[in-house]
């Protein structure tokens, strides 16, 4: 996972259009960041670290071109160092490229290289793009045609951004990683992203994987990959460029939290109506089963569709995406839903084309329209959370679930109780919001040896998402269990350094059992945080209590789940995390 | 010079509109059914203004959430006055963040864009600018006396009826005005900013500027009726209008059997149920709902109330994700209503509910009623005077 900018027609505003572009990409990596400027000659500038290591780098000195690229790393080949930063470049020094992807012909490539007298500076699979352009630009081909030859020997994934020195132009190539146009009054650009140029412009063209894009100051063109012109629509990107500020809040992460009650609004508008209980998707599928393919976050919305979708009784499973291609499931009739907030996340898209591939009908879950995961699946349902800037997830799980909670009631057939439910919740989500003790919870456990999170039934996939959200911004140990596992292994963990966060909705069964549960924690003297909605008596075995508001038991899983972000938030906060950017991850991942 | 940024003082909460600003600052409670804030930041945008400065302090989060990083397409620059000592102390926080001249307005009263302008367009000659305007009842805001334009005394809540001009509270300042606020002396630790103004009005350095048009403002509760009556009056509403004074969002659902008698507005998300009559003069707010066979008359019904099936609500203001279960009985003012010691007599209002409170089936209020925020009443009782907050009410 990498970002990548491009642009021509800037003049002398050129290197700060980059390093702007890049600022707003950081989400996608930021171990190191580079740019290149070509204009007669070509200049390279780039460091290991975050994007001010390189702003202080570039202070002072004088680069200026009209044309230049820029690219913000997440490591995946070779360590994050200055050398293997993009941009990189050939032996004559000539070419420049960015790339986000993973090459995975590479290594046959770069032998072929060295054989053929190339030096090489860097441990990246990248590094051989600039040698292949070398390559042609010697044999006599301009550079537009040195560039596609250079690509046509790629295998993998790749979006890709070349500058070669006494061109102005920039050509660029995209294969399963995102790559949008943008169209300006007087200049054009490229990135992975959008909001790396929204500042400029609101028009933008989508690449599709094989294509191929020039700009120069004058002329944007899509090609495919024989060089014949492709006619495409340019799309007007709704947001606003000031949607990705911070609004006050110290953390994109804390303004996403609070934006749910809002978010949810969006995703429930002119989809319900409660009067005459009824939902309505434009999503047509009609499935005997139902296989979720998702990573991180998403994977742990996708165990709560397969609950939802069980209880209707329809079959359900989820698939961690990375896993799923490796023993594919079979699938006949069944409905492949990939669940990706960006769009873009590789594994999951390579979990779809497997499924894709062997027959079955896919839906694709997201956030982002005009992702590769919308284009690529046959139908799309948009979470509508709006764009989610911090790296840990937070309001597109709330969507996420909310999605999928819709998704069963459109098969189903809904109850005005279940659509009353779904519009209480934005209400409840913003009572959450006023009354929470998360932070007094955080504080008072703060230094805690390890952080356990147990559930049962919907509350089991929200104990693994309190965990995972606790440990990628807070680094401290966190695990989620099903609570009635407890018992079968993880209890040996539990020490009385060790807060215990029991989820327990309702007064049933389910409850009863958890609460039983918590006796066994309570007994090994580690305290207890019951997250609850103060149907069963689970307070008097509890140390502390995040309550939530009575409401149906789909609904309390997103409360209770908000509950444990304002703990996790609150947690990092008092460590000084980086809670925004956690170190060695990237918002979505775009290699497998 | 033009001015092209305003500061916006939405730090306070209004105390005397408990229990309705429990959770949220007053510049968040509904004008009919959006946010008083909002059509201040729609004067000020429609004026030509291109940078916001919000000062927030009490309950800020709900001015963030709400209006986020930008506002029609202006972006806003979020201010903290973290102890609410006054508005001259929360202007005080913004100085880092204006200009050489600016724009200075309330965030909790309803303006136009006008007055805006208006004070914009005097500044080219004068260093302090304010917006005066003819108000029936001067007594109850600050007074101003002036001649020949230029404003020679200032008087907050006058005895006297002869004061017929207020301050508007849209003001226009250069940097000097910092220097006034720093001289101004404390009262009681606040630092007001008709303190700082009086002082510059003492050197009559004070230019006042005459507008006209909407102006309301809700000291207590039961203003906001009023302020719904006279937003709704204006037509300034945000809903596309259905038919003579009736405004439906789009994304609302009213059922054909239900009878929307104008003037009246409907957020969206709201769904008004068969053989509902709501209006005139209600605002029902986003996401809520009017069961079937409920009469609505005079009400501003804020986000995510319920109003069960065969209620009856008259002169009622709830505040968000207020349920009142079936057959719930506000038969509406005149009213005797207390506010701390105070007793307000004859008061137009039925009943306020603050947020989240849960009323079960068959509950009445007698007029005048103020339930306090999250209370429960419980089935079939009758309610009076005050309930507090979180009590729960039994029969």
């Amino acid at each position: 996972m990498c970002g990548i900018v491009g642009c021509v027609g800037r003049g002398e505003e050129t290197l700060s259009t980059l390093v702007h572009g890049l600022s707003k990409l950081e989400y996608r990596g930021y171990d190191s960041a580079g740019v290149a400027l070509a204009d007669g000659d070509l200049d390279v500038v780039k460091r290991a670290g975050e994007l001010d290591d390189l702003r202080a780098a570039l202070d002072g000195d004088s680069l200026s071109g009209r044309v230049g690229i820029g690219h913000t790393r997440w490591s995946t080949h070779g360590p994050p160092t200055d050398a293997n930063a993009h941009p990189h470049r050939d032996c004559t020094e000539r070419v420049a490229v960015v790339h986000n992807g993973i090459i995975e012909n590479y290594e046959d490539l770069k032998a072929d290289l060295l054989e053929a007298g190339h030096e090489f500076r860097s441990d990246t699979d990248t590094e051989v793009v600039p040698h292949l352009v070398e390559d042609r630009l010697a044999a006599g081909d301009d550079p537009e045609a040195a560039v596609r030859a250079a690509v046509s020997r790629l295998e993998g994934s790749y979006a890709i951004a070349v500058v070669v020195a006494g061109d102005d132009r920039v050509f660029a190539a995209r294969e399963d990683s995102p790559l949008v146009l943008g169209l300006g009054d007087d200049a054009y650009y490229l990135a992975s992203d959008v909001p790396a140029f929204r500042e400029f412009t609101d028009r933008v063209v989508y690449l599709e994987d094989g294509e191929f894009a020039v700009i120069s100051a004058d002329e944007w063109r899509v090609t495919d990959d024989e060089g014949r012109r492709i006619d495409r629509d340019v799309d007007t990107v709704e947001w606003s460029p000031e949607e990705t500020g911070k609004s006050g809040y110290d953390h994109f992460m804390l303004k996403e939290i609070h934006e749910q009650p809002r978010s949810l609004r969006q995703c429930l508008r002119e989809r319900v109506s409660e009067l005459a209980g009824s939902v309505s998707l434009d999503v047509d599928v009609d499935p005997d089963g139902v296989q979720f393919v998702a990573c991180g976050t998403s994977y742990h919305a996708a165990l709560c569709g397969v609950h939802l979708f069980q209880q209707a009784g329809i079959p359900a499973q989820a698939f961690l995406a990375s896993e799923y291609a490796t023993s594919p499931p079979p699938v006949d009739g069944d409905l492949v839903v990939g669940v990706t907030q960006s769009g873009e996340t590789a594994d999951t898209l390579s979990a779809l084309r497997e499924a894709k591939r062997r027959g079955a009908e896919t839906l694709a879950v997201t956030n982002v329209v005009g992702s590769s995961v919308s284009r690529e699946c046959d139908q799309t349902l948009y979470i509508r959370a709006g764009p989610e800037i911090g790296v840990a997830a937070t309001k597109t799980f709330s969507s996420q679930v909310v999605a999928l909670a819709l998704l069963v009631l459109s098969l189903t057939g809904a109850s005005r109780h279940d659509i009353a439910a779904l519009r209480d919740l934005p209400g409840n989500v913003q009572q959450v919001l006023d009354e929470s003790d998360a932070e007094e919870i955080a504080r008072a456990y703060e230094g805690s040896d390890a952080y356990f999170f147990i559930g049962r039934g919907l509350q089991f996939p929200v104990s693994l998402e309190g965990a995972l959200k606790f440990k990628e911004i807070s680094y401290e140990h966190a695990e989620g269990f099903a609570a009635g596992e407890l018992k079968h292994g993880p209890l040996a963990l539990v020490t009385e350094n060790t807060p215990v966060f029991a989820l327990v909705t309702g007064d049933g069964e389910q409850a009863r059992k958890t609460i039983g549960n918590v006796k066994e924690v309570e007994a090994r003297g580690a305290p207890v945080v019951a997250v609850t909605d103060g149907k069963s008596d689970v307070h008097r075995y509890a140390d502390h209590v995040l309550d939530i508001p009575a409401s149906d038991q789909r609904t309390a899983a997103i409360l209770a789940n908000v509950q444990l972000q304002l703990v996790s938030y609150h947690a990092a906060a008092l460590l000084g995390r980086s809670i925004d950017k956690p170190r060695n991850l990237a918002k979505s991942v775009t290699v497998e | 010079m033009t001015i092209d940024t305003a500061v916006v003082l939405a730090a306070g909460e209004g105390n005397r509109l408990r229990p309705l600003t429990h959770n949220r600052p007053k510049p968040m409670l509904p004008a009919a059914n959006r946010p008083i804030l909002e059509y201040v930041l729609d004067a000020l945008v429609d004026a030509g203004i291109s940078k916001l400065c919000l000062v927030v302090g009490y309950k800020r989060d709900r001015v963030q959430d709400h209006f986020g990083p930008t506002y029609r397409d202006v972006p806003i620059d979020y201010v903290v006055q973290k102890k609410q000592l006054g508005s001259g102390h929360a202007l005080q926080q913004a100085a880092g963040a204006v200009d050489d001249s600016f724009v200075v307005v309330n965030g909790d009263r309803v303006i136009q864009s006008k007055m805006v302008s208006a004070v914009v367009d005097a500044h080219e000659d004068a260093s302090a600018v304010l917006a005066v305007l003819e108000h029936g009842n001067a007594q109850r805001y600050g007074a101003v006396d002036v001649e020949n334009d230029t404003i020679t005394a200032f008087v907050e809540k006058p005895d006297r009826r002869a004061f017929r001009l207020i301050n508007a509270g849209v003001y226009a300042f250069d940097r000097s005005i910092f220097d006034a606020l720093a001289r101004a002396d404390r009262i009681d630790g606040t630092l007001p900013l008709t303190t700082a103004v009086e002082s510059l009005v003492a050197e009559r350095k004070v230019q006042a500027v005459r507008t006209n048009g909407l102006w309301v403002d809700a000291t207590y509760p039961w203003d906001l009726l009023e302020v719904a009556r006279e937003v709704l009056r204006h037509g300034l509403v945000e809903a596309p209008e259905r038919d003579r004074d009736v405004w439906v969002a789009d994304s609302a659902r009213i059922d054909p059997e239900a009878t929307l008698q104008g003037p009246v507005v409907v957020g969206p998300d709201t769904e008004v149920a068969a053989g509902a009559v709501v209006g005139p003069n209600v605002a029902l707010g986003r996401n809520a709902t009017v069961g079937a066979n409920a009469t609505v008359e005079g009400a501003v019904l804020d986000t995510d109330t319920r109003v069960g099936a065969g209620s009856v609500l008259v002169d009622c203001v709830t505040g968000h994700d207020v349920h009142l279960g079936p057959a719930t009985v506000v038969p509406g003012g005149p009213a005797d209503v207390q506010v701390g010691d105070a007793i307000h007599r004859g008061e137009r209002l039925g009943a306020v509910f603050g947020d989240r409170v849960r009323a079960e089936g068959g509950v009445s209020c007698a007029p005048g009623t103020l339930v306090g925020t999250s209370a429960r009443l419980r089935t079939g009782v009758v309610v009076a005077g005050q309930v507090k907050t979180d009590t729960e009410v039994v029969r």
